[in-house]
């Protein structure tokens, strides 16, 4: 389970933690929109980072939690995915 | 923290889910016929548990109810309060449009006994079963007793004086007082009640110990309260939730005060100390009518606590007695959460939705299950009774030993 977080996978865990619904080709287009506008509050950004760990088996850097935006998240995730690859 | 004089807590609207009922009318139509829904325990996971009969809410959906955002970090007992909080804004036709422009004019008051034990559960589960990395971030507020305030202040925008009153199954009446001193203080409008849900696993096991469950499995037999054959007590799920308004602020948005909350008291009597309740109780209805102006005679009907020990059924009957007088000069009582079990903190405040619908309705709802009376009551049995009322009383008591009494006043009394 190395491989990049998607944006649908995103989508798909936001549900799953969060119950916040979000079309994935929706989100492909704005990327810089903030996770509060979408819905998603810290706990469940907290939930994604948890659920993100426990699949990949390993801790993600503590700025994740704080990400503003979910290009901000996926770049910050997967580099860090990708550094540890 | 000054009071302003005249200012009036009246209730506008009424939203309930019982296990007789998930609307005001379903629950309202079931318990003033008398039918008891206690039945046999069905929730998963406590069918092989020693308590056998309980209330249970059926038929209730929340994911049709409530956004999935609020439903994925909340436990069933917030699922409750916030239907019920719908159910009661649309009732008092209190809307965001009346709310938008000050949401500080609009509080939450809610009453937990608690708290949210099957998602804690759930949660506690994946920490011994998977580790600490399993567990959920929303454990950290689905399972506390002020989750119920916090979500419908949330969902709905109130930004108004927020509380939660956790002083036992009494603290039901206590926290509608918590809201008429808010009120009294100022504010416009408090969303304000209690919804329990003890069925789950965890939950059932913590009140095993209680000695004044009943261990009956017979349905019919399970909680008669006020009888020889009286062994304890059945608990319920569910609650209530209102619309408390300050009489003025009711009047400016041309809706109906249906009810006044008139008088509160509360006392301590100490745990399982049921002789002693006796005064604790007779004290809180003293203080209430107090409050209220209210002469004991005034009182048209009393909505017992009616525990189903036999020492607490009996302190509860000489306190109404001490108070409101015995003999030729007694006042129908009734006992109507026999029929659907005790909700803890929602249980008072189901009977104070009962008293104000009975009061419009002018009619007394029975005592489901409850026939041969051995104690120097007029208890309401079998069907309801005709009757004009115009003040009633709500009693309640704690198995911690908290003793509270509210005196409601019939709403056309309020605009006269």
């Amino acid at each position: 389970m190395n491989s990049e977080l998607t944006v649908q996978e995103l989508t798909a865990l936001m549900k799953k933690a969060a119950g916040v619904t979000v079309d994935a080709k929706d989100m492909e287009r704005r990327l810089d929109t903030g996770f509060s506008e979408i819905g998603l509050d810290s706990l469940g950004l907290l939930g994604i980072v948890g659920e993100l760990e426990n699949s990949h088996g390993r801790a993600l850097p503590t700025d994740a939690e704080r990400c503003k935006t979910p290009r901000e998240f996926l770049n910050l995730v997967n580099s860090s995915l990708m550094a540890g690859a | 923290m000054s009071s302003q004089p005249g200012r009036r807590s009246v209730i506008t609207g009424i939203g309930v889910v019982a296990p007789n009922g998930t609307t005001t009318e379903t629950f309202w139509k079931s318990t003033q016929a008398g039918t008891s829904v206690l039945d046999k325990v069905t929730r998963e996971g406590c069918e092989n548990l020693p308590l056998r009969i309980a209330g249970e809410v059926r038929g209730f959906e929340p994911a049709d109810l409530i956004e999935e955002t609020f439903l994925v970090q909340t436990d069933r007992f917030s699922h409750f309060a916030m239907a019920a909080a719908d159910m009661a804004r649309e009732d008092a036709r209190l809307g965001r449009a009346d709310t938008v422009d000050d949401p500080f004019a609009v509080g939450v008051v809610t009453a937990a006994g608690s708290g949210g034990g099957e998602f804690g559960q759930r949660e506690l589960q994946k920490l011994w079963g998977q580790g600490s990395r399993f567990v959920g971030p929303y454990q950290s507020i689905a399972w506390f007793y002020a989750a119920s305030t916090g979500q419908i202040s949330i969902r709905g925008g109130f930004k108004g004086p927020c509380g939660v009153v956790a002083s036992d199954e009494a603290g039901g009446l206590d926290a509608l007082a918590h809201a008429a001193g808010a009120i009294r203080r100022g504010t416009d409008a408090v969303v304000v009640g209690a919804a329990e849900a003890p069925l789950a696993p965890y939950s059932v096991v913590c009140q095993l110990g209680y000695e004044e469950l009943s261990a009956s499995d017979d349905p019919a037999r399970a909680y008669r309260p006020f009888t020889t054959g009286a062994s304890g007590f059945v608990p319920a799920e569910g609650g209530a939730m209102l619309v408390v308004e300050e009489e003025a602020a009711a009047r400016d948005r041309d809706v109906r005060a249906r009810a006044v909350i008139a008088g509160h008291a509360a006392t301590f009597t100490g745990a399982s100390r049921w002789e002693q309740s006796r005064e604790g109780l007779a004290q809180a209805i003293r203080g209430a009518l107090q409050e209220a102006q209210c002469a004991p005679e005034e009182i048209d009907v009393v909505f017992a606590d009616a525990l189903g020990v036999p020492e607490a059924d009996r302190a509860e009957a000489l306190a109404i007695a001490d108070v409101l007088g015995s003999g030729a000069t007694r006042v129908p009582v009734t006992a109507p959460k026999t029929g659907i079990g005790r909700a803890y903190c929602g249980a008072p405040v189901l009977d104070t939705a009962t008293a104000v619908l009975a009061m419009e309705h002018g009619l007394v709802p029975p005592t489901p299950n409850v026939f041969d009376v051995c104690h120097d009551l007029d208890l309401v049995t079998s069907r309801a009774r005709p009757a004009e009322l115009r003040t009633a009383l709500v009693l309640s008591r704690g198995l911690m030993g908290s003793n509270a009494a509210l005196v409601l006043r019939h709403g056309t009394d309020a605009l006269s």
